[in-house]
């Protein structure tokens, strides 16, 4: 058998290219769009200042259940009647939240984009909220909360927030609320919330076959009925970093494998290190060869992936690094990963990881960005935070030109393996003794 | 209504080897989509092997004769592209997505793995490997509520000796067991051109892939008599019922009831994937309307009913709903087998039909819309159906589905007695 043994180098690269962006201001609201010629499916979102940053502290959860109210009906029909309507047109309201923002979209073939805007419009506008609905809604979510909580993570995920954010702000407690934050919602809560953030006109994104779609009846229908200009977003939030490593117990009793995150706080979103960050958690914990996932899966077993990454909101930021391990070799799991950690700020990067971190966080601005849906959640990010229209062009030759001493310098800067938080869900009973001897920091078991 | 859900050119070669190669140019982004469809999947597992099919999936990117351990992971993240692999019950599919100008390299990648890698293999990475997977098996059935759910439907829908009896994953007992000479003989048996069909879709013509192929996957030698899996294809009704009730650390009781249908690619599947649809697919479903919203004996976000796009045997169609806070397992398994009954005696509405069929058409385009999903359909019906073409009659079959059609399946194959209900108990609590 003759296999070639020497590996094909690259053909010519065809030049990048994001697809043309359409700006435009419409009935009081702002229409971005993507042309994509020739495709079938079109996707409209829109986009709301009204993340989970704008919960009052105690609310928490108020966004996620009037996301699932604005389908109890509307001001024109009952809620079978909305759920018959939307899905008869080929699609569901998808809701989605995040810190900055509130989204709502529809994804449909691109001739029935603008019934699909209208009955979108029609939800986020003009929703019945009756409260018995609302009530129901909200005891719902605070069940569907209870589920998912049973699940590994979600417990860990709240505790590493609260210690790293601090409990007494809204960025210290859970995207989505917990259960009892949930249950404790009442219906003028969200009623108010509506009232304050749901009337405002925000931002339709749209991408699709634009020769193919009215942009201005798109914008009209998505802000009929809207008022009130936007609202202060504030600042980046300046959080301290803990001043020693800790651990933090959560028991699961039972649980064959134990759940690890670990972080600290980092910078928001514009700050000027975003791309050297990006790439040096790409090299400790995004790529499949990270230097943790290839030591803690790939040499060691312990596990069935790991990741590690800086992620960054409009106001805030911070690194973690989460995973599932065996719990019999809990310890030595998460010695090795602060080890690595510590390896990676102290050493920096090495130019053969750049690269691949470099080339492929480049190279995905084209392979990840072919969908209606991809091509909207890209232009979302234009609009939050307020970047140019060739920003992902502009992203791609700053990906490419970054260097080994630049990526460096930024994981010297922004990894503190000395102020990690490391929170352990698993059985505390077989772990505790092993996480004490381990020397990491001191042991706090997590009450509640 | 379309008459194809494929309107792109589509272009076949064969080689000489065996190894079908599936070309549909598509010049719209600078991307090419790789894939590869081996005809194994752990319906080839015999007794006591289970999980080797998924294990060996794991060996693919541990090295081959020109390639290191890991290598092939860097060197398609390291152009920019996106890469994984899966393995079911009927086949085990090998995929990246890269900038065009390295269509050569996934090209070489994936002809060294397919040619070469079993001088590479070793009983150290064999071992890696073992614990990687029993880890994912951990972490994706063991260690979350009604993780197993599917590995307990298994053997309630299908005998012992059937090939979709037990489930991919595998046991840990057999994991354990695993071999490296089991693994070397699987891949020189499986792993073969005549057993693959290679699919590009993308910025890339057919006649630079074909050769191309031609050129890395040219002297691989066909393996000739690959042996089949045993037949499934006909699974003898019982007449009875089949029940099992789990306690478990479960969070609230949860109740999945599974028929056996028609196999995927079958008109009689297209069928089922309706009625699946109308019955479990949105806020306007049977399920949700009557058990979430009406009653209200279901948690809304978890309820509904899908099939399961298994080609080599009935597939089933599995409906599946979580109590409510004070709602009994019971009374929620008997409202979800009332409203599966009533698919054969209340007839399927014009406005049902047409609202399943719309999110079935919008599903599809959804996944048309990238290189990737295309990849793999056509990969899919090459290997399940002999034509890559077909790939284009999916849609329109669903589309053509009557409700009298339903009305029929579910009188003949969703009946009480031909019945798997699997339930989960919360523990109690002190």
């Amino acid at each position: 058998m003759t296999l070639i043994t020497t590996r094909p180098g690259p053909g010519t690269a065809r030049p990048y290219r994001f697809p043309t962006v359409v700006r435009r201001d419409v009935a009081g609201g702002r229409v971005v769009a993507a042309h994509l010629p020739g495709q079938n499916l079109a996707v409209a979102l829109l986009l709301l200042d009204a993340g989970a940053g704008r919960e009052p502290v105690g609310k928490e959860g108020l966004g996620a259940v009037l996301a699932k109210a604005l389908e109890e009906g509307t001001a024109h029909r009952d809620a079978t009647g909305f759920a018959l309507a939307v899905e008869g047109l080929g699609t569901e309201l998808a809701t989605g939240l995040d810190w900055d923002t509130f989204q709502v979209s529809v994804q449909v073939p691109v001739d029935r984009l603008g019934a699909a805007v209208e009955l979108l419009a029609e939800a986020v506008r003009t929703p019945r909220l009756d409260p018995d609905d609302v009530r129901r809604v909200r005891d719902d979510e605070a069940t569907a909360l209870r589920m998912d909580w049973a699940n590994p993570g979600p417990r860990a995920d709240a505790v590493l927030r609260a210690d790293l954010f601090g409990a007494q702000h809204r960025w210290g407690r859970p995207l989505y609320g917990d259960p009892d934050s949930v249950a404790g919602l009442d219906v003028e809560d969200v009623t108010v919330f509506h009232s304050e953030w749901f009337l405002r006109p925000g931002t339709l994104v749209v991408a699709g076959d634009l020769d193919r779609l009215d942009l201005d009846a798109l914008g009209a229908a998505a802000f009929a009925g809207t008022g009130g200009g936007p609202v202060e977003r504030g600042g980046p939030i300046e959080v301290p970093l803990p001043t020693g490593r800790r651990i933090i117990l959560v028991d699961r009793p039972g649980s064959v494998q134990s759940t690890l995150r670990l972080g600290h706080p980092a910078p928001h979103r514009a700050h000027p290190d975003h791309v050297p960050m990006t790439l040096a958690g790409t090299v400790l914990g995004g790529a499949f060869t990270s230097r943790l996932n290839h030591l803690i899966r790939e040499v060691r077993g312990y596990t069935y992936g790991i990741r590690g990454d800086f992620a960054s909101s409009r106001r805030f930021g911070r690194f973690a690094v989460s995973s599932g391990v065996q719990t019999a070799v809990t310890a030595p799991a998460l010695v090795e990963a602060v080890g690595e950690i510590t390896r990676t700020r102290v050493g920096g990067v090495t130019e053969d990881e750049l690269a691949v971190a470099r080339f492929w966080r480049a190279g995905q601005l084209s392979v990840e960005l072919q969908s209606p849906r991809a091509i909207a959640s890209a232009l979302t990010t234009l609009v939050v935070h307020d970047l140019p229209d060739d920003y992902h062009a502009r992203l791609r030759e700053a990906l490419l030109a970054a260097d080994v001493a630049q990526v460096s310098a930024a994981a010297a800067t922004h990894l503190h393996p000395e102020a990690l938080t490391l929170v352990i869900e698993g059985d505390a009973a077989l772990i505790r003794d092993e996480l004490v001897a381990s020397g990491l920091g001191e042991v706090t078991d997590h009450v509640g | 209504m379309p008459d194809s859900g494929y309107p792109w050119p589509i272009e076949t070669t064969r080689l000489d080897n065996g190894l079908r190669v599936v070309v549909s140019e598509d010049r719209t982004a600078p991307a090419v989509a790789v894939n590869l469809w081996y005809d194994v999947g752990s319906r080839h597992e015999p007794a006591g092997q289970t999980g080797f099919a998924h294990l060996f999936e794991h060996l693919m990117f541990e090295g081959s004769v020109n390639v290191a351990k890991t290598e092939h992971m860097k060197l398609i993240q390291g152009s920019g592209g996106s890469l994984n692999a899966t393995t079911n019950p009927d086949r085990t599919n090998y995929f990246e997505t890269v900038p065009a100008e390295h269509l050569e390299l996934a090209l070489w990648l994936e002809a060294d793995r397919m040619g070469g890698l079993v001088p590479a293999l070793t009983q150290h990475t064999l071992d890696n490997q073992r614990d990687v997977v029993k880890n994912e098996r951990r972490q994706r059935y063991e260690n979350v509520p009604y993780g197993d759910a599917w590995l307990r439907l298994l053997p309630l829908l299908y005998p012992p000796g059937h090939p979709y009896h037990h489930a991919t994953i595998g046991s840990m007992a057999d994991l354990n067991a695993a071999d490296l000479a089991t693994f070397q003989a699987f891949h020189q048996t499986y792993y073969a051109p005549d057993n693959a069909v290679l699919t590009v879709v993308g910025d890339a013509t057919a006649a630079e892939v074909f050769a191309l192929a031609q050129r890395y996957f040219g002297a691989i030698p066909a393996r000739g008599d690959i042996p089949a899996a045993p037949d499934g294809h006909t699974v003898a009704r019982t007449g009875r019922p089949a029940v099992e009730t789990v306690t478990a650390e479960v969070p609230a009781a949860r109740v999945y009831v599974a028929h056996r249908t028609h196999p995927f690619g079958s008109p009689g599947y297209d069928v089922a994937t309706v009625a699946a649809t109308v019955l479990g697919s949105g806020r306007g479903s049977r399920l949700y309307q009557r058990l979430a919203d009406g009653e209200r004996l279901a948690q809304p976000d978890l309820v509904g009913a899908y099939g399961v796009d298994l080609a080599h045997a009935p597939a089933p169609v599995i409906a599946t709903a979580t109590a409510r806070p004070g709602v009994s397992a019971q009374r929620l398994a008997a409202g979800v087998a009332e409203v599966v009954d009533e698919l054969a005696t209340v007839p399927v509405t014009a406005t049902e039909l047409d609202r399943a069929k719309a999110l079935l058409s919008t599903a599809w385009w959804r996944q048309m819309a990238t290189v990737d999903g295309r990849a793999d359909a056509l990969g899919r019906y090459a290997t399940q159906f002999g034509d890559p073409a077909k790939t284009a009659d999916r849609l329109p079959g669903w589309l053509s589905v009557t409700a009298g059609q339903i009305a029929e399946l579910a009188a003949d194959l969703l009946t009480p007695t031909d019945r798997v209900t699997l339930t989960y108990l919360p523990e109690e609590t002190s």
